[in-house]
């Protein structure tokens, strides 16, 4: 980003608090699965996934939601202030066996400020990397954080 | 037997005490690629979460298969993150089921308290699961 990231304190709706990309590979679903206590095999086994109807292995909604919250948490420097998180999972994550994986692009933007809270509107797309130069797929439908001012 | 409508308000034990300690959110931070700098992810509350919703699996009634879920929208609500140090429990309550082409539709929330009696927070949840007969049918 070019112009400066507004504080907590100062920012109007509008503002882009941050953007992050950041890669997955299956190593990266097999860590997660390991660190969150979720081994649903839909997100591990390709013949599974296949059995329930997708086109193959996806990530966990959940490694995509907490991956995108980043670009709030690393605004605010932590935690505390984070009041709300929520998403609908719009579309899957397909996330091939190879080097390359899938990157998720992730943008937050303030879209409401009131009194005592604010509201992040986090837009989070996957991009193929043999698709860079595409918009990508939006992967989560009305991700919004609601963040105490003070 | 299926689930169906009439298991809405259905409510399960608290979990186990869980203890929020280090290392795990350390592991957690770091499959997000967050740097792990021990404060806990605001969505670390799914590993209480997860086991909350153990008895939707195992209890047979209902009928549900973890392959065959997948997650349609999920919200957190925090009175205050949880800390490190922490000991929590999860309770699990089915708010609604609903119908939709085929699939069931399993609305939860988890609440989350200290041993203490202290509410921390709640994972509300929506799954999608698609029972066996309809797999392949679309």
């Amino acid at each position: 980003m070019s112009e400066s990231v507004p504080s907590v304190a100062t920012a109007a709706k509008g503002d882009v608090i941050g953007e992050l990309r950041h890669r997955l590979t299956r190593e990266s679903l097999v860590r997660y699965a390991g660190a969150s206590g979720d081994f649903n095999p839909i997100h591990w086994s390709d013949r599974i996934a296949s059995a329930m109807g997708l086109p193959g292995v996806i990530a966990h909604g959940m490694l995509t939601m907490g991956v995108a919250v980043r670009v709030v948490t690393d605004w605010l420097g932590g935690t505390e202030r984070i009041v709300s998180y929520q998403t609908r999972f719009a579309s899957p994550v397909l996330v091939p066996d190879d080097d390359a994986g899938t990157e998720l692009v992730v943008r937050g933007t303030v879209s409401e400020v009131g009194e005592e809270t604010l509201t992040v509107l986090v837009d989070c797309r996957c991009v193929r990397p043999d698709d860079a130069e595409g918009a990508g797929d939006k992967v989560l439908g009305a991700a919004r954080a609601v963040v105490r001012r003070a | 037997m299926p689930i169906t409508p009439e298991h809405a308000g259905r409510s399960y034990p608290p979990t186990t005490p869980y203890e929020v300690t280090s290392a795990k959110v350390g592991e957690f931070a770091r499959a997000l690629g967050a740097v792990d700098d021990g404060t806990v992810p605001p969505t670390f509350g799914i590993v209480v979460a997860n086991e909350a919703w153990q008895p939707l699996f195992s209890d047979a009634e209902l009928g549900l298969q973890l392959k065959r879920i997948v997650h349609g929208e999920q919200k957190f609500e925090w009175i205050r993150p949880l800390r490190v140090g922490d000991v929590v429990t999860g309770t699990l309550t089915i708010d609604r089921i609903a119908q939709r082409g085929g699939a069931d539709m399993v609305y939860t929330t988890v609440a989350i308290a200290t041993v203490d009696g202290e509410p921390v927070g709640q994972a509300s949840s929506t799954m999608i699961h698609t029972p066996e007969a309809e797999v392949g049918d679309e």
